[in-house]
């Protein structure tokens, strides 16, 4: 523990030599004016790739438009330093710097709002319209100068101190400082609840849905503060080049910071640093081959690539990461507070549910266009109770999950969960009211860890905000700790506590089924929707799997309504069948009523024959 | 009312380029679902080589024309061999990063080569325009809507009833499952970006007897204009190439001549992002909602 204190604060140092030294070098003349205005280009465009992994590595969403965002910020900062001359530079740069920020986010999250709609490709597309269509208003306002630009907006290099010398070290400074707090926000942030929550709905955004995560608000987040740091970077910008025009804002250029995004590897912020670095200095180190040197870059571009598709650190991090969450901890230690108790998940008391119906369904029905997908189905489910739902393939069984999860808002009908009806809400609300479930196809993050998996789904029962996050208030600390115990301990009854930091996708495929389930239990639901639990399994696993079910159903008291089509499993375990074909239900009651419903044996077999009956479990 | 009808004119003979254009981005899109950013400077490309064909080879226009066209068809072919087959099992972003390093690499290398001097196109079309009782309606108008319109047809005949065509729209849908059907998925693709490619060819020589000046940049434009209309359409669509190329030139052209010509691009980006926020798959595309 020592060591690691030590070695965090040797990291915090060596930060803070690092901006000594080239401090010295500036100031004293021996570092250029040329050198260090690249460090302060490789400083604003790491706050510009940092800030755009946000949306495009960690959020996962594709944008072309960042630049925009950028010009939002220099503008509005360098028409604020040039409309107050008379106050002292540095508090107009800080006003102009925090305005930009603010007003770039705004501008994200009114583009956000509509954009986030859209997924994958259309979305890089709409936020390139918006860069664009930012780009030609700027071109045609008069407060920004049109087409000419914005001139002589005061420099930072200049402005800063009355020594030359001093100002440009002192601007260096600035933007280092800057780019510091930006890269430690998008760190501690990225490892809080918040970020979970973003990385999840990256991962698998319908899971992250069903886990208790409201996903438009978390993609509008991450989108607004990702717009917020690029106005900051523009702000800068603008005050180190003391001249804008349009052109410094379009699509290219917002090419430009995405390559730096995925060369250093999407979803790296590392990786991001690393690769702004090289990528601003390159062309500067070829300069001698001037004519050559985009014909070099361009091809470097496209190698690298194919040898290295997924970047320079792919996901990865250095594990500077953890240090600066270290250093954090450590002074928060040191000069703040002791250590606080883990704060353990709330618990909701569902005992008062003791033998009445927890789930009833009435008369709920869907259609899609045309299609009667569901109609009239009455269903209910009681406190503990395990209960099948099964039907040849198309009978709506799905159909009925997402209805009862939100995901499908029905067309008529009740439905009602510990006696509140919850039709009409959404995924999110659903299942941080009690409603939680697996898929039939396996929804894990699978670029996450076991636990991380688990992790994400207690979203709902913490409350800490994303500042307590950034600033690793003592609520994060307790609150993380908290559901690190609860996390683990639900692991260990799965038997997965040895994979518990192994990435989910790398589980073999009966432990993907456990930690699902594993997942829905974290949010802590009075109902469990299972969908083909059994699937894809073979019998000695089934048997397992019949065995755990039983075993959660008493150990963390909720009911089960389950999908099945393998007949051992739910003859073996339901109390209690529905029976569904053409979106009806056509039968319900004990497992010995149903095998011996001559209209279930016509559904499934399309005639009426007792002696086929052994057959019908395929 | 003339000037109205002239805009519309005029923009139909732009939006029939752009749609040319788009039909390589759609193709390329359906199949292997890459934005193509390199796609524009097969425009530029086969501009320099009619430029060079003409002025350096001492070949006729014809047969210049005709050169530029099989050298983008074995360059379309080659840049999918080289820069994008290696990667097509690799995250999509790599892909479009690569493909605008391709685009970023000919663009200079072209300037190396022709310095970034825009040159006169060395085509030109003299035919008097037929008057309309005021309203012009100039041959290259006629020539390129016909030509356009023409080899769309063509195209959608190709892809619907011949067996390369029936091919391509397996790939489409699933790569997988047309390789387990015997289909050699390689040369489908490759000849995908052959067909684009060539009808990328084609569109130069349209652009450029329409703005007759040639430059390293000169893909970039019509490149971004075109990928908007095959969005715009639904890409991956060929019908929608065609629909969002020329819905994207008459409201560009019409932009122009009675709003602000300095703020057209900003309308028309308007106008995509407002069909994508109503119709996310674009005016034809059908929205598939994901299974859960």
């Amino acid at each position: 523990m020592r060591n690691r204190r030590n070695a965090s604060l040797l990291n915090f140092f060596s930060l803070f030599i690092i901006f000594i030294i080239l401090f010295s070098f500036i100031r004293s003349g021996q570092m250029n004016n040329y050198y260090s205005n690249i460090l302060v280009t490789v400083g604003i465009s790491i706050i510009m790739a940092v800030s755009l992994n946000i949306t495009s590595g960690l959020l996962g969403q594709l944008a072309l438009g960042h630049a925009g965002f950028m010009s939002v910020g220099a503008y509005t900062a360098g028409i604020i330093t040039k409309s107050l001359p008379d106050m002292p530079f540095a508090f107009s740069l800080a006003i102009a710097l925090l305005a930009g920020g603010i007003l770039a986010a705004l501008f994200g999250f009114l583009i956000g709002m509509p954009a986030l709609r859209l997924k994958g490709d259309y979305l890089a597309i709409v936020t390139l319209g918006f860069g664009e269509i930012i780009r030609v208003v700027v071109e045609n306002l008069n407060i920004t100068g049109g087409a000419a630009g914005l001139s002589r907006i005061t420099r930072m290099s200049r402005a800063l101190a009355v020594d030359k010398k001093m100002s440009a070290a002192i601007q260096f400074g600035v933007v280092f400082w800057l780019m510091v707090i930006v890269v430690t926000i998008t760190f501690t942030l990225g490892r809080s609840r918040h970020g979970r929550a973003i990385l999840s709905i990256r991962e698998n955004e319908i899971a992250s849905e069903a886990a208790g995560i409201p996903t438009t608000y978390y993609k509008l987040f991450a989108f607004t503060l990702g717009a917020f740091f690029a106005g900051i970077a523009g702000g800068l910008y603008a005050h180190q080049i003391g001249l804008l025009t349009p052109r410094h804002f379009d699509f290219n250029r917002s090419i430009e910071y995405l390559v730096m995004v995925v060369l250093g590897g999407m979803g790296s912020i590392t990786g991001s640093i690393v690769s702004s670095a090289i990528l601003v200095s390159l062309p500067e180190f070829l300069r001698g081959f001037a004519d050559w040197r985009m014909v070099i870059y361009s091809l470097t571009l496209i190698l690298m690539m194919i040898f290295r598709p997924s970047g320079l650190l792919g996901t990865k991090e250095f594990s500077l990461s953890k240090t600066v969450h270290k250093i954090q901890k450590f002074l928060a230690k040191k000069f703040v507070r002791k250590e606080r108790k883990p704060k353990l998940p709330f618990v909701p008391n569902y005992d008062v549910w003791e033998g009445k119906p927890v789930l009833t369904v009435e008369n709920l029905g869907i259609r899609f266009g045309g299609l009667v997908a569901a109609e009239n189905i009455n269903l209910h489910v009681m406190n503990d109770e395990i209960v099948g739902l099964i039907g040849p393939n198309g009978a709506g069984k799905t159909t009925v999950f997402n209805m009862l999860q939100g995901v499908y808002v029905p067309t008529c009908g009740s439905i009602t969960l510990l006696g509140k009806d919850i039709v009409g809400k959404s995924t999110y609300e659903i299942a941080s009211s009690g409603i939680a479930r697996t898929f039939q196809n396996i929804r894990l993050f699978k670029s996450m860890t076991v636990l991380e998996n688990v992790k994400v789904a207690f979203h709902t029962r913490m409350t800490y905000s994303p500042l307590s996050g950034i600033t690793r208030a003592s609520r994060y600390d307790s609150e993380e700790r908290g559901i690190d115990i609860r996390a683990r301990e639900l692991l260990h009854v799965f038997d997965m506590d040895d994979v518990a930091d192994e990435n989910a996708a790398s589980l073999p495929y009966g432990m993907q089924r456990k930690l699902e389930i594993c997942r829905a239990l974290a949010t802590n639901p009075k109902v469990l929707l299972l969908d083909e639990p059994a699937a894809g399994m073979n019998p000695t696993e089934t048997a397992e799997l019949m065995d755990t079910i039983r075993r959660i159903r008493t150990r963390f008291s909720v009911a089960i309504l389950l999908i099945e089509h393998d007949m051992s499993l739910v003859m073996g375990i339901c109390e209690r069948i529905y029976v569904l074909n053409y979106g009806h239900v056509i039968a319900e009651g004990t497992p010995e009523e149903i095998a011996s419903n001559e209209e279930v044996i016509t559904a499934y077999l399309g005639m009426s024959n007792k002696d086929n009956k052994e057959d019908k479990a395929c | 009312m003339t000037l109205f009808l002239s805009q519309l004119l005029n923009g139909i003979h732009v939006g029939s380029i752009y749609a040319l254009i788009a039909l390589g981005y759609t193709m390329v899109y359906g199949i292997v679902q890459l934005i193509n950013f390199a796609h524009g400077d097969i425009l530029m490309l086969s501009a320099y080589l009619v430029v060079v064909g003409i002025t350096k080879l001492g070949l006729s226009p014809a047969l210049s024309v005709l050169l530029s066209i099989v050298v983008a068809v074995v360059f379309g072919v080659i840049l999918e061999r080289v820069a994008y087959r290696p990667l097509r099992s690799s995250p999509r972003i790599s892909s479009l990063i690569t493909a605008i390093g391709v685009s970023m690499l000919m663009q200079n290398v072209a300037q190396l080569i022709f310095s970034p001097n825009p040159i006169p196109y060395p085509i030109t079309l003299s035919v008097p325009a037929l008057n309309l009782g005021g309203l012009y309606l100039s041959f290259t108008t006629i020539l390129t809507v016909v030509l356009s319109v023409g080899l769309m047809f063509l195209l959608q005949i190709f892809v619907s009833s011949t067996k390369a065509g029936k091919a391509m729209r397996a790939v489409s849908e699933d790569t997988g499952t047309a390789l387990l059907m015997g289909i050699h998925v390689n040369r489908i693709i490759s000849l995908t970006f052959a067909i684009g490619s060539g009808l990328a060819a084609i569109g130069s020589l349209l652009y450029c007897i329409a703005y007759p000046s040639v430059a390293p940049t000169l893909g970039s434009l019509p490149g971004i204009k075109a990928f908007i209309a095959a969005v715009l359409g639904g890409i991956g669509l060929i019908p929608g190439a065609m629909l969002g190329g020329f819905i994207l030139g008459i409201a560009e052209s019409l932009a122009k001549a009675y709003i602000s010509s300095r703020m057209s691009d900003a309308i028309v980006y308007g106008i995509l992002i407002i069909v994508l926020l109503f119709k996310p798959a674009g005016l034809l595309g059908t929205k598939t909602r994901e299974k859960v």
